[in-house]
């Protein structure tokens, strides 16, 4: 009995010798800063999910040669005050990358608070990893080495689904132009108004609306009418699309919908049939990403218990990235996050439906799209609807991305 | 002129929601001389309540039940957290029901989950009531406004032409007198603050299929109701019928109007304003949730009592 | 005594630096700064029994102004030293005080909580629309700059600059009560008539109070803007002219350093736990609603009438009953606690969950003894508290 407690003692040691690499090379720690208790939480905190079981999926890959990534997560509760503190908290326990999604202001709030830490202490450098945060202002005048952005924009999304709508037939003439009233429904404004000479049509009017405090949009609908359009786009989300999709069922207005939100959760079961017929432009895996979509999806569930939606998957991917990149990076007594910063600039990672990289010149990943329209022949039914997203087109992610923007001034380590 | 039409429909309509949610708040104020802060969180109840009761029963029962449970909720909420304070002002009741916010709004949220809930309107109600300039104008708007109307008229007609009307207006003025002659005034009090609460629901109800029923609903509404019962008159209910309508009306015309504050110094003959940027560009449109706001500061510091309300 | 226990907190809140790590540092300088808005609030509230529910205009004013002063020096259009900054956050916050409180101290009661509540909604609505003013949603970020040797780069030398600001405030608030003015509010709060009728202009008086109120409030917001180098229009959102109430109240309005407890208690719990928990709000609530039910003057007037009976009452027999009541809160805290984090986890898992992960132990939703818990600590609570009832009967019997 004791001899036997003694060689499983022994083995176990031997066991842990032999399995850990010999120098201790210092723990990767993640940081996911993300709105998980305040408002638009039922959204926002899906970025967190997903990174947590991206990161256990690639953990369950080797991790970072051999060794785990750590994750460490923390609530911004939606405000960007609170968020500066986490910034401070996460890199106090010691994060090297931190990772938000959920909101341009907390976003913004951290590209900033990261800028200030890499400028102050150039010995204990992070980097900030931007999942779903979508404002142009990030690439543009915000761009830092230390900062990578691997959500879409306005431009990105627009140009997707304009092309693919125009070639489907369904994009019309006559475009009204309704988005939300901040960073992300302006850029959304300016990119409808720019493509409409190279797609051949006209911006029949615009209107840009408080976020999520509109309880009915009658009115706006009424103005949609009233300028006789034939499409309507917007990059509305939550309860600003649905409420929007719902009005314009109810008043039996004909007018064709393009979007960029439509696949949040609980969109189309509260939106319902209005939203046949209607488009959306995203990163989006099930159908067009065929067996390998579905490799993917399976994987997530064996360690999440669910299906991942799309934000989630998006975390996953930029996971996936991360690891890529610390292949070619090697481990040390200290962890170096400048080198890492280099090596995402070179990450690429396969997806299911194409390849992505990083643009080295602003950090704007170029993402490939799916657009799709909702109906009821897709195989992969959302919501627990009978409707879902059948794609149209897919986009790779060289020929999506937007051009780099002249207010990106990047300071490159030496 | 059909945006005129359109727009004035559709601001009655809302005006007419606003009212469904703001009457038991005026009334309840006018009674015991509590703003409930919690007042729109019970309109949210009211959705989630009828949604719970409407899976089991159907829409119509739930439109019947889930105001009941509202208001037992809301003598609950009286009896044993609005009573015990009552002795320490009105301020302290202020911020009892303004903490029970956070609670309602966590336990719905713990309850129902973060995602606005699948919600359909009863198929009965779920068709175009007329056809206007290329628009279909929904059924169900008119019965949001049938809705309002006769809850309107019934409490007007409680109030004046019953016995139990007289009670409670002798009990607003007089208490003591009203005890003296042998009314339970305390009782008095809970009935007004449940039937307040009721009232809510029942607005939760109806608007929940309409609208989204999600966790912000109380947010979404809540400092729109306060606006509508300042500017009517704190406690006055037809006060609060004519704002309610002034401020649907104002946001639904708001929406199509694109005029800006440099244009307003243009009318009045100082032209170029619009060079100095900031605030003298935004649209009227896009500052349309702000509109109710300005109504009542103008309200207040022109007719301070409100529209419609007594002067104190 | 009293100078002691002053004495030892200032020692206490100088070393924080030395004995903190920078994450906790962060946290005390939250808590200064909830605490010093919280007083500006309280000052209002305490002297006149004027209720603002908008307050975070002010401390909104506070923090934007004091970002745009920054930017100038950033781009040296102004040379000001950087620990001065937040005094011109605080003058502009008091600006906006005078013209808001000069409309709003018309009224008194409701609707003066509803005149503050609009005017903060307003300045929200606007500050998400004037991009140049507001920065949109992205806010307004600078730099500190460096000044007479200082660099203001680590958590530290911050701290001391907030300290620095947050103490002598408080110590002015705390004066502005023995004031004429200060009197003068008392009388109003009191009965705002009979002020009227012995020939104060009660307006003017109700108005530098809320001016004074709010340059306190933009100099607590200016503090942080100092600290966090980035503000956008949140900080004129709902929830923070939510939190000061809640802070106030709970903390006890009706003695000078009771928000202090209440708002730097509440950061530094709020600090700690909210990564932990995703009810944290419920929590607040429910503690800010029972404090109103059962000590609507807050903690820190249950403290002081525990303080009050120690001079009166043998100190055995008080430790007993302090404990025998810190046990029955404890006891409830916990149950319900348990309980409801228990609910939140399963039902977040779905209908089909059977087990329930919680303080690092798996529960099994079915198993008695998941059950047994939350009933034991109930009971033991309960039992507590009758413990301590009696107790306290007996203690008053003594003393009549």
């Amino acid at each position: 009995m004791k001899f036997g407690v003694l060689t499983a003692f022994a083995m176990t040691a031997v066991a842990a010798f032999v399995g850990t690499p010999l120098p201790a090379a210092a723990q990767l720690k993640v940081a996911v800063i993300e709105n998980l208790s305040g408002p638009g939480s039922a959204t926002n905190r899906l970025f967190a999910v997903g990174m947590k079981n991206g990161l256990t999926l690639v953990n369950k890959a080797g991790g970072w040669k051999g060794q785990p990534i750590e994750y460490l997560e923390y609530d911004s509760q939606g405000s960007s005050s609170v968020a500066a503190d986490k910034v401070r908290a996460a890199i106090a326990d010691g994060a090297h990358i931190l990772v938000s999604g959920g909101s341009s202001a907390v976003a913004g709030q951290i590209v900033e608070d990261v800028r200030k830490q890499n400028l102050r202490n150039p010995d204990r450098r992070v980097i900030f990893m931007n999942v779903g945060a979508e404002a142009s202002d990030f690439t543009g005048e915000k761009c830092n080495f230390y900062s990578f952005k691997y959500a879409m924009n306005a431009e990105i999304r627009v140009k997707a689904l304009v092309t693919a709508m125009k070639a489907a037939g369904a994009l019309g003439d006559r475009v009204f132009s309704i988005n939300q009233n901040y960073s992300w429904g302006k850029d959304m404004e300016a990119a409808i108004t720019r493509y409409a000479g190279p797609m051949g049509y006209t911006v029949v009017d615009k209107v840009l609306h408080d976020v999520s405090k509109v309880q009915d949009f009658s009115p706006y609908v009424a103005r949609i009418k009233s300028s006789n359009a034939s499409t309507v786009i917007t990059g509305n989300w939550g309860s600003d699309l649905i409420l929007l999709v719902k009005e314009i069922g109810a008043s039996g207005l004909k007018v064709q919908l393009g979007s960029t939100f439509l696949e949040l959760p609980g969109t189309l079961s509260s939106a319902g049939a209005s939203t046949l017929g209607y488009y959306t432009a995203d990163f989006y895996l099930p159908e067009a990403g065929g067996a390998a979509a579905k490799a993917l999806f399976d994987r997530y569930k064996a360690i999440a218990g669910t299906l991942p939606t799309t934000s989630e998957v998006k975390s996953v991917v930029m996971a996936q990235m991360l690891q890529a990149a610390l292949a070619n990076v090697e481990l040390g007594p200290k962890v170096d996050t400048t080198k890492i910063a280099l090596a995402l600039e070179k990450a690429k990672v396969q997806t299911p439906i194409g390849e992505i990289s990083m643009r080295a010149a602003d950090h704007q990943a170029a993402v490939p799209l799916v657009v799709s329209v909702v109906s009821k022949d897709a195989s992969f039914k959302v919501d627990g609807t009978d409707m879902g997203f059948k794609p149209v087109k897919v986009i790779p992610g060289p020929e999506a991305i937007s051009a780099v923007q002249e207010t990106c001034k990047m300071d490159r380590p030496s | 002129m059909d945006f005129f039409v359109v727009s004035l429909l559709n601001g009655l309509s809302y005006g007419l929601l606003l009212f469904m949610v703001s009457a038991g708040l005026t009334l309840v104020f006018g009674m015991m001389g509590v703003l409930n802060f919690a007042h729109s969180s019970f309109y949210m109840l009211g959705a989630y309540f009828g949604y719970s009761v409407g899976r089991l029963t159907g829409f119509w029962p739930a439109l019947i039940v889930a105001p009941l449970g509202i208001a037992f909720l809301g003598a609950l909420i009286e009896r044993y957290l609005l009573r015990p304070v009552h002795r320490h002002g009105h301020a302290h009741e202020l911020l009892v029901t303004f903490g029970l916010v956070f609670i309602i709004d966590e336990l719905v949220k713990l309850l129902y989950g973060n995602y606005p809930l699948k919600n359909p309107m009863p198929v009965e109600l779920s068709f175009s009531a007329f056809r206007l300039f290329g628009l279909d104008y929904p059924f169900y708007r008119v019965f949001i406004a049938l809705v309002a109307i006769v809850m309107f008229g019934a409490i007007l007609a409680l109030s004046r032409f019953t016995r139990v009307g007289l009670i409670v207006r002798a009990a607003v003025r007089r208490p003591h007198m009203v005890e003296a002659l042998g009314h339970n005034v305390p009782m008095v009090f809970l009935g007004v603050f449940a039937g307040g609460a009721a009232l809510a629901g029942l607005a939760g109800v109806v608007a929940g299929v309409f609208y989204p029923t999600g966790p912000s609903m109380a947010q979404e509404l809540g400092v729109i109701v306060f606006v509508v019962v300042v500017v009517g008159g704190l406690g006055s209910l037809e006060g609060a019928f004519v704002a309610s309508l002034l401020i649907g009306i104002f946001s639904s015309f708001a929406v199509g109007v694109n005029w800006t504050l440099a244009d307003a110094f243009a009318l009045v003959g100082v032209a170029g304003a619009d060079l100095w940027g900031g605030a003298f560009t935004v649209k009227l449109s896009t500052v349309a949730g702000a509109i109710p706001f300005v109504l009542m500061f103008l309200v207040l510091l022109l007719r301070p009592a409100g529209l419609l309300g007594e002067r104190q | 005594m009293k100078w002691l226990a002053i004495a030892a907190a200032t020692i206490g809140l100088l070393l924080v630096p030395v004995l903190f790590g920078d994450r906790f540092v962060f946290v005390f300088i939250q808590m200064l700064t909830a605490s010093l808005f919280a007083l500006a609030f309280n000052l209002l509230w305490r002297h006149t029994r004027l209720l603002s529910f908008g307050h975070a205009a002010h401390f909104g004013a506070g923090m934007f102004a004091t970002i745009h002063l920054m930017r100038l020096a950033e781009a040296n259009v102004l040379a000001v030293p950087l620990p001065l900054i937040p005094l011109g956050g605080a003058l502009a916050a008091c600006l906006l005080g005078v013209v808001a409180g000069y409309f709003a101290t018309v009224r008194t009661g409701t609707y003066f909580a509803m005149i503050t509540l609009a005017v903060a909604e307003l300045i929200y609505a606007l500050g998400s629309q004037w991009e140049a003013l507001f920065g949109g949603e992205a806010g307004l970020s600078s730099m500190r700059l460096p000044w007479a040797g200082w660099t203001f780069a680590t958590t530290g030398e911050v701290y001391y600059i907030v300290l620095g600001w947050v103490v002598p405030a408080a110590a002015a608030l705390y004066f502005v009560g023995l004031t004429p003015l200060g009197r003068l509010a008392f009388a109003i709060g009191d009965d705002e008539t009979r002020v009227r009728f012995l020939g104060y202009n009660a307006h003017r008086a109700k108005t530098m109070v809320f001016a004074l109120s709010a340059f306190h409030a933009g100099l607590a917001g200016g503090l942080l803007a100092l600290v966090n180098e980035n503000v956008n229009y949140g900080a004129f959102g709902g929830t923070v002219s939510a939190s000061v109430v809640l802070h106030t109240f709970i903390g006890g309005s009706g003695v000078f350093l009771g928000p202090v407890i209440g708002a730097a208690g509440l950061t530094l719990l709020g600090a700690l736990l909210s990564d932990v928990t995703r009810l944290w709000l419920l929590y607040v609530g429910a503690a800010f609603v029972l404090m109103m039910l059962y000590s609507p003057e807050g903690l820190a007037a249950l403290f002081i009438a525990n303080l009050r009976l120690w001079r009166e009452l043998p100190w055995p027999s008080l430790v007993r009953l302090n404990l025998l009541g810190g046990l029955a809160v404890l006891a409830f805290v916990c149950t319900t606690v348990f309980v409801v984090e228990l609910a939140a986890r399963a039902l977040t898992e779905g209908a089909s969950a059977t087990a329930v992960v919680l303080f690092g132990t798996t529960w099994s939703l079915s198993s008695p003894v998941t059950w047994a818990i939350p009933i034991a600590l109930a009971l033991a609570g309960h039992v507590a508290l009758k413990a301590a009832i009696r107790q306290r009967r007996r203690l008053e019997d003594a003393v009549a």
